[in-house]
């Protein structure tokens, strides 16, 4: 897997500089980028890292960065930073959806510990967006009437009824369940029942 | 039945007629004086016919004088109800002459009651037949009366009062009415006397037709007041047509309008009146139950007006605040004038009330935000500037702190790059740069105009503030006093400059006054001569004075005891007193606390 990457966002170059500086010495990789334009239009897909970025710059600022974000397939967890957090704009930035939210001048340890937690985050988030991707693909290879029979098992009927409500035959009913434990990889009901959960499957009733 | 026996009897009945219509009249109108002596006369002139009648018909001497007898008596009161009517319809002065002729005409009717058989004879001899309307009437011959010249010195006398009436009539400019009544009485008296000269001075024939004229005299009388009568018909009809107009007006303009009767404490109200102070529209109202709509704080002032309004005279107006029924707030303004009787007691009041809420409304609207403008202007230029401030500079600082933290981690390799640490230092150099000229645009942004000293005049001076202050003070009910003493010399110094320590001083005043309840709440300015080079201004609080822990650091920059303050206000104000060469210093006084400074006077 790839070394995170911390995207630093910010129209002042000196402090892009300085910040990318700090952070390649405290062991992170780091990569700056002038304006949020650039940082959308060069980062790559699906590269573990976070974003630390300007609340306030001309054009696109640190709010409208983080919604441009949210709305990809790979979002990052953000960072923001500002030269003084008045109350007006903590008030604003808050609102707008920023959880952390940090003075330029702040403590090295208060920042690198922001970063160090904002990469946990974005590991975990990661990690669940793989393995629901994985559940994804083991739930598309059930076919139309597996998924039909799947709803009806999840329901906790029996296999008598279920082949009654489908109009089937209960053997059939019972090589279909079979299948389905298979292409899901589970050995019984209450797994399979756990599985279509965290898949999000929703069980009409 | 003879025609001269139809005719007088008609005259009788005519002229009862004519007092059974106006006596009426007069009855609902007691003003109406002269219906009621035209009334009078008409009922006279009635039975002068009766008596006449009786005297042309008389068989003998006798019977003729004793209803001659009868007959000067309604023509003494004709006489009096005559002038009377002069008086009241044509408004006729010499009084005196008037009078005089009642006076000779009552001794006239007391001769014709005691001398000889009547005021004309004291003895009839016969009677002779005359012709009057194809008939023969009876008229005596005898010795007449000498004292008869009395009554007939009385008729001439009102001659001259109805003349002099009628020319008073014309002059006034009752043309029409001077020429028909005036002249009309005044004919009457001249036939009489003439009839007098001819008949009982010159011997003549001619039977006695005072009914006649008198007929004549009351039919122009009786023209004259229905004339009167139409007029006022007219005018009531022109009045409700007045009355429907205002109506409109008051309903356009939403004005609500009243009448109340003081006397009886009753009130008329419109229905936009009742509608405004929601009551219904068959409700019975006083001043007590308007009162009762208003509000709590108001009505002592509400009942104020009201009693005033019975006590003097003129107009008076208010603005109060209504509680309707629904618990509604409603503003209204109220006009109002008392009407008086000729003793100028007072009578009635009326007036108009309109609905100003939403004027109101807006002004407090107006007043609350100019308030908080005051405030935020004098909070927030120190506030924002702050602000700015730490944003630029802060960029430099990050960047100059993370390169620092940079340089410090790199330093800790076991061979630093040198050459990254070179030039992390160099942009430590240029980022400390960033931040000064920060800085300097900022002491740019924040440097005063250039200073212009000129004569000052401290009366106008503390004029300016006052306007830029009342509206403040008014809103936080402090009351701002100023007395400047006439002959202070001007002094020299920056307008706007020494205006901003007077804002900041008197603001500060009233911000010691805040949420203080138990004391009067005033903020003083006075200004006196200080020396011979000096002029000293002060300006005290009733407020409770500077604390003793904080005496000695109030002038102190960024010291303050309020939530929202910077603590710049005194610190600046002193720096700005002393560049002008004088002093600022506080002192508590025995109320609240004084700040005081000294400004050189101009050259």
């Amino acid at each position: 897997m790839a070394e995170p990457t911390v995207h630093v966002v910010d129209d002042d170059e000196s402090f892009l500089i300085a910040m990318a500086r700090l952070l390649r010495a405290s062991g992170f990789l780091a990569r700056t980028y002038s304006s949020a334009r650039e940082f959308l239009a060069e980062r790559g897909a699906d590269e573990p890292g976070c974003v630390l970025v300007d609340l306030r710059m001309p054009d696109l600022g640190g709010l409208e960065l983080q919604a441009a974000l949210a709305e990809t397939s790979f979002p990052l967890p953000v960072l923001f930073l500002t030269g003084h957090a008045d109350t007006a704009s903590t008030v604003r930035a808050m609102r707008g959806g920023a959880e952390d939210f940090l003075e330029k001048t702040a403590a090295k340890e208060v920042l690198l510990d922001a970063v160090r937690r904002a990469l946990e985050r974005n590991e975990h988030e990661r990690e669940e967006r793989s393995y629901r991707e994985e559940l994804r693909a083991r739930f598309a290879a059930i076919s139309t009437r597996e998924r039909e029979v799947l709803e009806h098992v999840l329901r906790g009927r029996l296999n008598k009824q279920i082949a009654g409500d489908l109009g089937i035959h209960e053997r059939t009913v019972k090589v279909h369940r079979k299948s389905i434990m298979t292409k899901l990889s589970v050995k019984s009901v209450a797994a399979l029942a756990q599985l279509s959960q965290e898949a999000g499957l929703a069980v009409h009733s | 039945m003879s025609p001269v026996t139809v005719v007088w009897s008609m005259i009788a009945a005519a002229c009862l007629t004519l007092a059974a219509v106006h006596l009426p009249v007069w009855w609902r109108n007691r003003e109406a004086r002269a219906t009621l002596a035209f009334s009078i006369a008409a009922i006279c002139t009635a039975a002068i016919a009766l008596c006449e009648l009786m005297m042309l018909k008389a068989p003998t001497p006798a019977a003729y004088v004793t209803a001659q007898r009868w007959m000067n008596l309604p023509i003494a009161l004709l006489l009096v109800a005559l002038a009377a009517f002069a008086h009241h319809y044509l408004d006729a002065r010499l009084r005196w002459l008037a009078v005089t002729a009642i006076v000779l005409r009552l001794v006239s009717l007391v001769i014709n009651f005691s001398v000889g058989e009547s005021a004309n004879f004291v003895h009839a001899t016969s009677l002779r037949a005359v012709p009057l309307m194809g008939e023969q009437v009876s008229m005596a011959i005898g010795e007449r009366n000498p004292w008869r010249v009395i009554g007939q010195i009385a008729v001439f006398l009102l001659m001259l009062y109805f003349i002099a009436a009628s020319v008073h009539a014309w002059r006034q400019g009752r043309r029409a009415v001077a020429v028909l009544v005036g002249g009309s009485l005044t004919f009457f008296m001249m036939a009489s006397l003439g009839r007098a000269f001819l008949v009982s001075w010159q011997g003549g024939d001619a039977p006695s037709t005072v009914s006649l004229f008198a007929l004549g005299v009351i039919g122009v009388m009786g023209y004259a007041l229905s004339a009167d009568l139409l007029r006022a018909k007219q005018l009531v009809v022109e009045l409700s047509e007045r009355e429907r107009e205002a109506e409109l007006v008051a309903d356009a303009a939403n004005l609500g309008t009243w009448t109340r009767d003081i006397v009886r404490d009753k009130v008329l109200a419109s229905k936009k009146l009742r509608e405004l102070f929601g009551f219904a529209p068959d409700e019975r109202l006083d001043g007590e139950r308007l009162a009762q709509r208003v509000h709590v704080d108001d009505r002592a002032a509400f009942r104020d007006r009201l009693s005033q309004a019975a006590r003097r005279r003129g107009e008076y107006q208010g603005e109060f605040r209504l509680v309707l029924p629904d618990g509604r707030l409603r503003w209204i303004a109220a006009l109002g004038r008392v009407d008086s009787d000729a003793k100028g007691n007072a009578l009635r009041s009326r007036g108009a009330c309109i609905d100003i809420t939403a004027a109101k409304e807006a002004e407090q609207e107006m007043l609350r935000l100019r308030q908080d403008i005051a405030h935020v202007g004098r909070v927030s230029v120190m506030g924002q500037i702050s602000s700015a401030l730490a944003h630029e500079i802060n960029q430099p600082l990050g960047a100059i702190l993370r390169n620092a933290e940079a340089a410090a981690l790199f330093m800790q390799d076991e061979s630093p790059d040198l050459h990254e640490i070179r030039a992390i230092l160099e942009d430590i150099r240029k980022d400390d740069q960033r931040a000064s000229a920060v800085i300097d645009r900022i002491r740019a942004l924040l440097r005063h105009e250039e200073v212009a000293m000129t004569r000052l005049n401290v009366r106008g001076l503390l004029g300016d503030v006052a306007t830029l202050l009342r509206p403040d003070a008014a809103a936080r009910h402090v009351a701002l006093e100023f007395a400047v003493p006439a002959d202070l010399p001007a002094v020299r110094g920056d307008q706007v400059q020494i205006q901003q320590v007077l804002l900041n001083l008197i603001l500060n005043g009233m911000d010691a006054l805040e949420g203080l309840k138990d004391r009067p709440r005033w903020v003083s300015v006075t200004a006196r001569r200080d020396g011979p080079a000096g002029v000293e201004i002060s300006v005290s609080d009733s407020g409770r004075g500077i604390g003793a822990d904080h005496f000695a650091r109030i002038f102190e920059p960024f010291f303050t005891t309020k939530t929202k303050g910077i603590g710049m206000g005194l610190s600046i104000s002193r720096g700005l007193i002393e560049a002008h060469g004088g002093r600022l210093w506080a002192e508590n006084t025995a109320i609240g606390a004084t700040f005081r400074f000294t400004l050189p006077i101009a050259s």
